[in-house]
């Protein structure tokens, strides 16, 4: 393999592909990209066995070829090299080196055997469809935050992408929870996803891919399988396994009943609890929400650090109430909100609250009470 | 028939039926002898399967003729102080074996007292007491029992094969060289020396080492050291990964203060803390020391002294669980890796040199199973006063093949010190190693933090605080989660569940076995609700119910804490490394675990540069 190539392509293209390099790992090869270089592109592939992400950039190719170096490596070489060098890449006749090469500087890398470079077996992919980047991107950014961290219920442990019905008409709906609060955001079905099947996507292949989208503007192409889905952005390729397991049945977790309809400016409840919260200092106590009338009292007590009370004009009609949540999980609701106003839908201090936009009936959130 | 008086050889006789068995219990009761003489090496030597010869010698205190002349008297003991019967400290304590042994068999002692000029030996044929005579001896007993039985035909009916006598004396010296690993022991029964064991060092490195002796190079590699204490009852040993295991109980050890036992306590303990870890029919190896203040148990059950009975077994129980456990967590994803444990046992020494005397005798200071490294190194006899520090070297040495498997890249692990941070007590936050452990830095020391242990702590200090203020805040489940736990299990958690819904924790019956979680400790976070509840439930069961309520809470919340605490193997950020080390600076009796040990080391720069030969 022979090839020269800007450093700047080769910088986005290596910045792509390297995030999903486990910096430690036990099998030597899974610390390596595969370069693919033929008529005037070159290839880079990175893996963690549950994931793949591929990348294309142009260049001028002069002897096709194929091989790994180690990925974090090359990266932090091509990132010190000036802007607009011209990158050389020669693999050594003989030896197990790949060369490069940029102004004064040389470097050679050692290489692994391409042959020994897994492949996530793909298979057909039967459901394709195009969305926006920005509206995927919505999907992530409004439920990634509820999923579950905790390892034994796995099945939690990723967005819950799937098809539903509404009275208007067919969604795609993004789903997460972690078993205290749930996140739900609902976008019209994009043509071809019919008859998709229902897909958990792994926390880190969200996280990798709300990364690659927020490099891009245009639109982005998912492809799904039972087991496996694919995203292509651009030039990127982003390839994932799926979690393998059964999303509960959450709509029956959503509220239907919920009455009492409380009204509040969103980013004066956000800025009271979070002052408020200040003596919580941990997630075992609790925000009290005192509501009665057209007042809602926000208070924290904690004998171990004091006690903090705010009081806050509200919208409500329905009879007095008081209800305990988590600070951490109210703040991370009001964080999605975009409209001015948060609608709590409440009923009483043990079950669940329901939490939308004021604006926006796409999104809506889903919290379990506290106790003492 | 005429009531009448029993001689002394009638009631010794009697009393030997009880005492002795078989040979083994005659070694059993001169190698105990020994051990309470405070003897360094012990040599046992038997012949005929212990039927024709059983000598016992010991470097040991010694006795004086007047003793010597006593000893063999019935009831004549020197460790029992008729003050206080329940104080008992030593392994004997009845004065009952020697009359016995000597009514029925010939048992002839030579002994000379420590720091005395002359050694005298006496004979006791068959009840008969033969004059005390002058013999040569250096310091110590030699004490040998020929013919036993000869005068108990009925008895030596019953003895089985010499092999298997053999093999019941090797059991019991065995199970006292595991109690006592400082004492040397020799075992030569035949012609061949079947036992030789090495003193080693009374620490806790010290006692791996002899386990691994007797119990296999398999569990020196794949042992973990538990420790728990709670209410005055300590709980020491190592227990084996669930991946190593038999298909019989009988590599599972139990000592009651320094001595040997068999309780059906452990059976039930162990399958309580391996659960499901361990295949059915499969028994997990350990070796686990309790220590109670001897006021707090019976030994005086069976003459034998091989049972024991505690006054609060439950207790025992409890802390038996909860230490193997605790051991068993924080070992994280090792039970899985034995391909990685037996990359490491493959580069330890094979037979493990025997240190020498006068180094291993003045041992001290805490370590755990990682120092395991070989004893001629030269490292091995460095001593610092915060302990050992060639227990370092291996967890050093695997952190630097982490490092450069990294490449260059090291942001993920190395932190710049914060220098506003370095004053405080336990520094500023430079590396976590291991995913385990943190590396502080402070003006003058090198702090090195479990994360598991430390944040273990701190939730339990706060579900402590929460208790007292009257109930642990409840986060609400929007999906209850369904727990298995058979009838047993499931009615206990029901039965209690009004402690349970204090420690912020709300389940109902659900179907015959199940119960159904609704509501959890908020301060546990997002938790695996499964484990948490069928630890619980364990513990419940295993807590008698008579103890005090106050004693069961704090048992259950120890167990809550270690469900909400970061794992070992969690990455964590520097500011969720410092955050903890600030917490565990403000709150109290952080530095050290549930379970006794301690939840951080400062290695002072000092030591350090003294390790490198810089002072
Ligand atoms: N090996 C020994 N070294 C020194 N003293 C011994 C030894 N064996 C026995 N004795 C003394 O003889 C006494 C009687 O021993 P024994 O009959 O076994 O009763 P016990 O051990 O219950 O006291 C002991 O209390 C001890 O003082
Ligand atoms: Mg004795
Ligand atoms: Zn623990």
């Amino acid at each position: 393999m022979r090839l020269v190539i800007e450093r700047g392509e080769l910088l986005r293209a290596l910045g792509h592909v390297t995030s999903v390099v486990e910096r430690r790992t036990t099998i030597p090869i899974l610390s390596n990209v595969l370069l693919k270089a033929s008529d005037s592109t070159i290839s880079f592939k990175a893996t963690d066995l549950e994931r793949e992400v591929i990348e294309e950039a142009p260049a001028s190719v002069e002897t096709p070829g194929t091989l790994t170096v180690p990925a974090h490596m090359l990266h932090d070489i091509v990132r010190k090299l000036p802007d607009g060098a011209q990158v050389e890449l020669q693999r050594e006749a003989e030896r197990e080196r790949l060369t490069l090469t940029a102004g004064h500087s040389r470097f050679a890398l050692q290489l692994l055997p391409a042959e020994d470079f897994p492949d996530i077996a793909v298979g057909p992919l039967p459901h394709t469809f195009e969305m926006s980047s920005a509206d995927l991107k919505r999907l992530i950014e409004k439920t990634r935050f509820a999923i579950s961290t905790e390892e034994t219920r796995y099945y939690l442990n990723g967005i819950y992408l799937h098809m539903a019905t509404r009275d208007d008409g067919a969604m795609l709906r993004a789903v997460a929870t972690d078993g205290h609060r749930l996140a739900q955001v609902d976008l019209p079905l994009p043509s071809g996803a019919e008859g998709m099947p229902g897909v958990i996507i792994p926390r880190k292949t969200v996280n990798e891919l709300h990364r690659l989208l927020e490099a891009s503007a245009g639109s982005v192409t998912v492809s799904v399988s039972d087991t496996k889905v694919r995203f292509e952005i651009g030039t990127v390729t982003l390839t994932s396994k799926l979690i393998d397991g059964t999303f509960p049945d959450y709509a029956r977790v959503i509220p239907q009943a919920n009455d009492k309809e409380l009204t509040v400016s969103n980013s004066d409840f956000m800025s009271a609890v979070d002052r408020v919260s200040t003596i919580a200092s941990e997630r075992g106590r609790a925000v009290k929400l005192n509501v009665d009338g057209n007042k809602l009292v926000l208070s924290v007590n904690n004998p171990e650090g004091g006690s903090a009370t705010e009081e806050i004009g509200v919208d409500y009609g329905a009879s007095a109430l008081e209800i305990g949540f988590n600070a951490r999980y109210l703040l991370d609701i009001a964080g999605q909100l975009e409209g001015d106003q948060a609608r709590f839908m409440l009923s009483d201090p043990g079950s669940p609250a329901m939490v939308r936009d004021s604006s926006d009936g796409s999104a809506l959130y889903v919290v379990m009470p506290m106790r003492v | 028939m005429s009531i009448r008086q029993l001689s002394p050889e009638t009631i010794n006789r009697i009393a030997a039926g009880e005492v002795v068995e078989r040979p083994a219990s005659v070694v059993k009761e001169l190698v105990e002898n020994a051990i309470d003489a405070g003897a360094r090496d012990v040599e046992v030597v038997t012949a005929g399967g212990g039927l024709s010869l059983i000598r016992v010698s010991d470097d040991g205190c010694g006795m004086s003729a007047e003793d010597l002349a006593l000893c063999v008297e019935r009831h004549a003991t020197s460790k029992l102080s008729e003050e206080d019967l329940f104080d008992i400290r030593t392994l004997g304590f009845r004065g009952e074996a020697l009359p016995s042994i000597g009514s029925i068999a010939r048992l002839e002692i030579v002994t000379q007292e420590q720091g005395g000029s002359s050694g005298c030996a006496i004979i006791v044929d068959r009840g008969a007491k033969g004059p005390i005579r002058p013999a040569a001896i250096n310091s110590g007993t030699r004490i040998e029992v020929t013919d036993l039985f000869s005068a108990t035909p009925a008895r030596l009916k019953f003895m089985k094969s010499e092999r298997s006598e053999n093999l019941a004396v090797s059991d019991v010296v065995k199970r006292l060289a595991m109690a006592h690993p400082q004492v040397a022991f020799t075992l030569v029964t035949g012609e061949r020396a079947s036992l030789k064991l090495p003193a080693c060092k009374a620490d806790a490195d010290g006692l791996l080492q002899r386990l691994g002796r007797i119990m296999g190079r398999d569990f020196l590699a794949d042992a973990l050291e538990i420790a728990g204490e709670r209410d005055g009852v300590r709980v020491a040993g190592f227990a084996g990964l669930p991946t190593l295991n038999r298909g019989d109980a009988s590599q599972q050890f139990l000592f009651v203060n320094g001595r040997p036992v068999k309780d059906r306590l452990v059976v039930g303990a162990l399958r309580a803390a391996y659960g499901d870890t361990v295949p059915r029919g499969r028994h997990p190896l350990v070796a686990l020391f309790v220590d109670v203040d001897p006021r707090e148990l019976d030994v005086n059950v069976h003459p034998a002294k091989t049972e024991v009975r505690f006054r609060d077994a439950g207790t025992v129980r409890s802390i038996m669980i909860g230490a193997i456990r605790h051991a068993l967590e924080g070992a994280g994803h090792r039970a899985s890796a034995r391909g990685g444990q037996d990359t490491i046992a493959t580069l330890r020494p094979v037979e493990p040199a025997a240190p020498s005397r006068t180094t291993g005798a003045a041992w001290s200071g805490v370590s755990s199973r990682v120092a395991s490294v070989p004893s001629s190194s030269p490292l091995s006899d460095f001593e610092s006063p915060q302990g050992r520090v060639h227990g370092f070297a291996e967890p050093v040495q695997a952190a630097f093949t982490a490092f450069s498997a990294t490449g260059a890249d090291a942001s993920a692990d190395a932190e710049p010190a914060r220098a506003d941070l370095m004053d405080s007590p336990l520094g500023a936050a430079r590396a976590q190693l291991h995913e385990t452990y943190i590396v502080s830095q402070t003006r003058d020391a090198v702090v090195i933090v479990d994360q598991h242990a430390a944040h273990e702590r701190l939730v339990y200090q706060k579900l402590k605080a929460m208790l007292t203020e009257g109930g642990v805040a409840r986060q609400g489940l929007l999906i209850p989660v369904i727990v298995e736990l058979g009838e047993e299990g499931a009615e206990t958690l029901a039965e209690k569940a009004d402690e349970l819904l204090e420690l912020g924790l709300v389940a109902d019956r659900f179907g015959p076995g199940a119960v159904a979680v609704r509501e959890v400790p908020a301060l546990l976070g997002d938790t695996d609700v499964d484990g948490l509840v069928r630890d619980l439930a364990d513990e419940i069961l295993s807590e008698s119910d008579d103890s005090a309520l106050k004693t069961r809470l704090e048992a259950v919340a120890s167990r809550m804490a270690c469900h909400g605490s970061v794992r070992a193997g969690r990455r964590l950020t520097a500011s969720e490394m410092n955050a903890l080390l600030r917490e565990m600076e403000a709150t109290p009796f952080s530095g050290q675990c549930n379970h006794g040990r301690p939840t951080y080391v400062e290695l002072k720069l000092s030591d350090i540069e003294r390790l490198f030969g810089r002072r």
